[in-house]
């Protein structure tokens, strides 16, 4: 039959002319007029589509949101894990500084346990990657040794260098004062012209490397952990220096002999007290207004 | 069209206004095909929570061939094909009920109740196409894209509908 498809194309309404004209003399038209109207009127069962909506929408979107949560959170313990690597080798490889600042000291252990003690104003730089293997640091200013006993441990300064075994030891280097007081074991000490070993009890000080005479050591331990500080010879513009960093104050010297020298003790918790020894020791006056302080010749 | 371009399936209001579009015919569509209202409301929902999974992946313009190839799919997980039960508008044209016979109106609903058994015994894939475009008022192109087939086969399918339905009703007179 040619009329293949010719009830869907009188369904859609796409016959011609004259085909629907021949198609209405037909016997059968009436029934599938009748088809075509009563199915008009057909309807499915209502359905929700709204609450179906809202079954899809409110659904949490659980794989994709839990694997994004996840990958974020992956990503960030990644970049923390990665931080932490770096900082780590940042931290073992690169160069450690420890500084006191005026006013201040500082205790620390180094990698084998040793401990250092800053005082005011020093500063140490070491290497913690390969530390047990060879121990050596450089210090800036005074400082406090107990040394874990092991392979040499070296102290360098810009006016010397100490090494010791296992000991305890104070070095202090500051401007052209270089000393070394050995309070356990055995120390060597050496600057450019020379190379002293000293045992426990013993001192060796150097100025501008020049060894000059030591005070003798009278206590277990630095006098300066003891709230004591100590000059020997030193010059004023060397105590002035010790008192501001200890006491992190600014001191202005007018009309006062700088090189004149100093020998005695002076606390290091009592500003009050120390200006007054040094002020009565020089024969000179000081004001004092907060943290500045002018020694004027009287 | 840059503005289609730019939207994306993944909005919410994007996603609402597809289903609102799509939603019901989905579904009637699934319910033609199983004859049950429960496994048609199922798979429609389980085609649009694809793509709402998915939607990163769909552009909108290819959302509603995606929920009908996922509906497609899922109804061949579907074994056993329950009668369509229909029903009939309740405010039918009212230009048909000018004569308030009582013989006429006994005679409409004897007509209804056959035609509503004849397409029950359609076979699934007449039944699909045919009350496709009777009752969501479908064209032969957009059911040719939904079943996936050739807008032939659809008229076919249409053609076949029609004849099944005259002989089966015939038949029962």
């Amino acid at each position: 039959m040619k009329e293949q498809h010719d009830l869907a194309k009188w369904l859609e309404g796409k016959m011609t002319e004259s085909e629907r004209a021949a198609f209405e003399k037909t016997a059968e038209f009436a029934l599938y007029g009748k088809i075509k109207m009563y199915s008009d009127d057909l309807k499915t069962p209502d359905f929700d589509a709204d609450l179906m909506f809202e079954k899809i929408v409110r659904r949490p979107k659980a794989k994709p949101v839990v694997q994004m949560k996840t990958n974020r959170f992956l990503r960030i313990a990644a970049v923390l894990v990665v931080g932490l690597g770096l900082l780590l080798v940042y931290n073992t490889f690169s160069e450690t500084s420890v500084l006191a600042q005026n006013g201040k000291t500082e205790t620390f252990l180094l990698p084998d346990d040793s401990e250092v003690t800053l005082n005011s104003g020093s500063e140490i730089h070491y290497q913690k990657f390969g530390w047990n293997k060879k121990r050596s640091l450089k210090l800036d200013g005074e400082a406090y040794f107990k040394v874990i006993k092991g392979k040499t441990f070296d102290v360098n300064t810009n006016l010397g260098k100490v090494t010791v075994v296992g000991t305890q030891f104070n070095v202090k280097a500051r401007r052209q004062r270089f000393e070394v007081t050995c309070f356990e074991g055995k120390v060597r000490v050496q600057n450019h012209s020379e190379n002293v070993l000293i045992a426990k009890g013993e001192r060796t000080t150097f100025e501008s490397g020049k060894k000059i005479n030591s005070i003798p050591v009278t206590s277990q331990k630095p006098q300066w952990l003891q709230n004591e500080l100590a000059f020997n010879a030193d010059k004023l513009s060397a105590v002035i220096a010790e008192l501001e960093r200890v006491y992190n104050v600014s001191i202005q010297p007018e009309n006062v002999d700088l090189d004149e020298k100093f020998t005695g003790t002076i606390p290091s918790n009592n500003i009050g007290l120390a200006l007054q020894i040094v002020s009565s020791a020089y024969h000179f006056e000081y004001f004092q207004n907060k943290k500045l302080i002018v020694f004027r010749h009287r | 069209m840059e503005k289609t371009a730019v939207e994306s399936v993944c909005e919410e209001l994007v996603f609402a206004r597809f289903f609102k579009a799509h939603a019901k015919v989905l579904h009637n569509f699934l319910y033609y095909k199983f004859g049950n209202e429960a496994q048609a409301a199922d798979a429609a929902q389980e085609a649009f929570i694809k793509l709402w999974e998915n939607c990163e992946n769909v552009p909108l313009e290819k959302a509603r061939s995606y929920i009908y190839t996922v509906a497609n799919h899922s109804s061949l997980n579907v074994i056993a094909h329950q009668k369509v039960v229909l029903e009939y508008a309740k405010v039918a044209n009212p230009m048909r009920h000018t004569s308030e016979n009582p013989e006429f109106i006994l005679e409409e609903q004897q007509f209804k109740i056959k035609l509503e058994r004849a397409i029950q015994n359609l076979t699934e894939s007449q039944r699909t196409a045919f009350l496709l475009h009777r009752i969501d008022g479908k064209k032969y192109t957009e059911i040719a894209e939904m079943l996936e087939i050739s807008v032939k086969a659809v008229e076919k399918r249409i053609h076949g509908a029609l004849v099944s339905l005259r002989l089966e009703i015939e038949n029962i007179k």
